[in-house]
């Protein structure tokens, strides 16, 4: 026995939600072969096949890449500050995929770790997330190495499962249950679970190598094609990394928080001119040991949802999976001899 | 010449550079598996030339690899070009950015990439490398394309009001990623102007307004430089119509000074780096 709906009612429920005034936010196609999470004018406006999963991620919902912290005002030798306003949009995420929704509980550790992030929290309590699992998967896929699945349930509010004419409906929370109320109905049918892309590597086999082999020359080989864009960690669910940058002039502006990431040589140059990841490998071997050594130990997560994001967007074909790939065909998790020097230059 | 003799001889002939020690590396293109995108591969030992693929899934413009610290350390380069790329060659050159000497270029003759074929390639008239030290396959060359690109042209008849709502909704998606930059091969600056932050110049921030000033510096830095390899829309991750900016430029450049165009001509002075008194500046109001 299961919760079931049909395509058509789902439809009619999402331009109902936009009647309604919400915010509704799915995959859509902004041109030819680019589909991106998008705020939707009407149910017709969401893509429901003919892709993979969008190319960017329902992160931008909850940490967006440029956010005014506060204001700045001099008036003579006065100074005022005023705290940018936050008052975040209901806002109904709809078409969502397993490996995006599962960002939120990830996430939600590092933005209420030493210091709650009322940005972040204040739009996560007023987001609803309904995902639709996964029927097709291709080669840059692997949710299923990072211990989740086409399926999985982690983080959304609403799990809808593809049957024939429509969904079997999963409400997880009450924030789910209350968007679904009386638009369902029971039938004997289930969805199938969907089997998803063969697992690729286990996480302590990665986490193995990435303690011991730090200095290891493969990263070298690794990153000589890297070319040191950011389309990998700007797409990716679970980067999370931010800038802050004042703008504005002498009389008056703001400081804003902007998305950053590791792979940028300017990341980590010092005021001095020094720079502790001075080359192409070493940054590589962070983004890797952030994702699969360093926020599991502090948070117990794995800093990858195994959406393959990073890989399809990358412009020489770069990404988490065939770095691990590399890893693990490197064969040895010694930092051999000829590289005493590690990866300094 | 079918397309896997062409591997097949371009396999050869870096197999001997590597083995008579004329270079150190190859960059050349590798592939996973046929039909998905071919990525940049450094090929140092002869028997990994085996590695080593040609096909209409290589699209990366190698150029942009010559003058990155980690490459260069590589030793000499043996570096394998279509006739776009090389165009890229010509303006590094001309830029004193390479030394043409020191690098030892295959040049592959191209029937177009990606299927279909890619936006710059209907247009191409270099599909036979020009200045390569040695190069492999025989295509028929087309003639050069008259007048104005047919998406460009219809785009200039739009009112200026149309053009500007069309790029505030392009660039509202720029996510300052950098892509376009860093896979372009004259985009080699030390320090990008964006990335100068003692005084900030440009924006940081991806706003509509930071996005505008990223993109117009990256266009105008490109003027009369960028060969039209397409490589910046190939890479960006939102989609953006880069193609159609620089293409504004470029075609700026041909109306205003004598037909010229990036990396056509080794002999000519770069119109970046010459001043006549003649050059009109009547498109400067």
């Amino acid at each position: 026995m299961s919760e079931v709906i049909l395509k058509e009612t789902l439809l009619q429920l999402v331009n109902a939600w936009i009647a309604g005034g919400k915010v509704v936010s799915g995959p859509a196609f902004v041109k030819e072969g680019v589909c991106l999470y998008t705020d939707l004018r009407n149910a017709e406006h969401l893509a429901m096949d003919g892709f993979i999963r969008p190319g960017d991620s329902i992160k931008k919902y909850f940490f967006p890449r440029h956010e005014k912290i506060y204001h700045y005002a001099r008036t003579g030798q006065k100074l005022e500050l005023t705290n940018a306003e936050l008052t975040p949009q209901e806002r109904i995420i709809v078409g969502a995929r397993p490996c995006d929704a599962a960002l939120l509980p990830v996430l939600d550790k590092v933005f209420n770790w030493d210091y709650v992030d009322d940005f972040y929290t204040l739009r996560r309590k007023a987001t609803t997330i309904v995902t639709i699992a996964c029927t097709q998967w291709d080669d840059q896929c692997f949710c299923t190495s990072v211990d989740l699945s086409p399926a999985a349930e982690k983080g959304s509010d609403v799990l809808l499962l593809p049957m024939e004419n429509g969904y079997e409906v999963r409400c997880l929370t009450d924030q789910g249950r209350a968007l679904f109320a009386g638009k369902t109905t029971v039938s004997e049918n289930a969805a199938l679970s969907p089997e998803g892309p063969e697992r690729k590597f286990t996480e302590e086999e990665i986490a193995a190598f990435l303690r011991e082999g730090y200095e290891n020359p493969v990263w070298r080989d690794i990153a000589l094609r890297c070319l040191g864009c950011c389309a990998c960690a700007f797409t990716c669910p679970t980067c999370h990394c931010f800038d802050i940058v004042d703008e504005g002039n002498a009389q008056g502006g703001s400081r804003a928080k902007n998305w950053d990431c590791c792979q940028f040589n300017m990341f980590t140059m010092h005021a001095s001119g020094h720079n502790p990841r001075a080359n192409q490998a070493q940054r590589q071997r962070q983004r890797i040991q952030h994702k699969f050594r360093i926020y599991p130990e502090k948070f117990g997560e794995t800093l990858c949802t195994g959406c393959g994001n990073c890989t399809r967007n990358c412009p020489v074909s770069l990404g988490v999976l065939n770095t691990l790939e590399a890893i693990r065909a490197c064969g040895t998790t010694a930092n051999t001899v000829e590289n005493t020097g590690g990866l300094k230059e | 010449m079918a397309i896997n003799e062409i591997q097949e001889q371009m396999r050869q002939a870096c197999h001997r550079l590597l083995e008579e020690g004329k270079v150190n590396v190859i960059i050349g293109y590798g592939q996973n598996k046929p039909g998905t995108p071919a990525f940049p591969v450094f090929i140092r030992k002869p028997e990994d030339t085996e590695k080593l693929v040609w096909n209409d899934q290589c699209f990366s413009n190698l150029a942009a690899y010559l003058t990155r610290k980690d490459i260069k350390a590589l030793g000499t380069a043996a570096i394998i070009v279509k006739g776009c790329d090389e165009k890229a060659l010509v303006v590094l050159e001309q830029e004193s950015q390479i030394g043409r000497n020191a690098l030892y270029v295959i040049g592959i003759a191209c029937e177009g990439v990606g299927n279909p074929s890619a936006a710059k390639c209907a247009r191409c008239d270099v599909r036979m490398p020009r200045f390569a030290d040695e190069t492999i396959g025989q295509v028929p060359e087309s003639t050069t394309p008259e007048g104005s690109d047919p998406e460009l042209s219809a785009f200039l008849k739009k009112t200026l009001e149309e053009r500007r709502d069309y790029w505030m909704q392009e660039l509202n998606r720029c996510i300052k990623c950098y892509a376009c930059r860093e896979v372009c091969p004259l985009c080699y600056c030390n320090r990008c102007i964006v990335d100068k932050n003692r005084p900030t110049t440009i924006d940081t921030s991806s706003t509509l307004k930071g996005n505008f000033a990223w993109q117009t510096v990256r266009v105008f830095h490109l003027a009369g430089r960028c060969v039209g390899c397409d490589e910046c829309t190939r890479a960006c991750p939102a989609g953006i119509n880069l193609r159609l900016l620089n293409l504004t430029l470029a075609e700026a450049a041909r109306e205003n000074f004598d037909g010229y165009r990036a990396g056509m001509n080794k002999e000519v002075v770069p119109l970046i780096g010459s001043y006549s008194q003649q050059d009109k500046e009547t498109f400067i109001q």
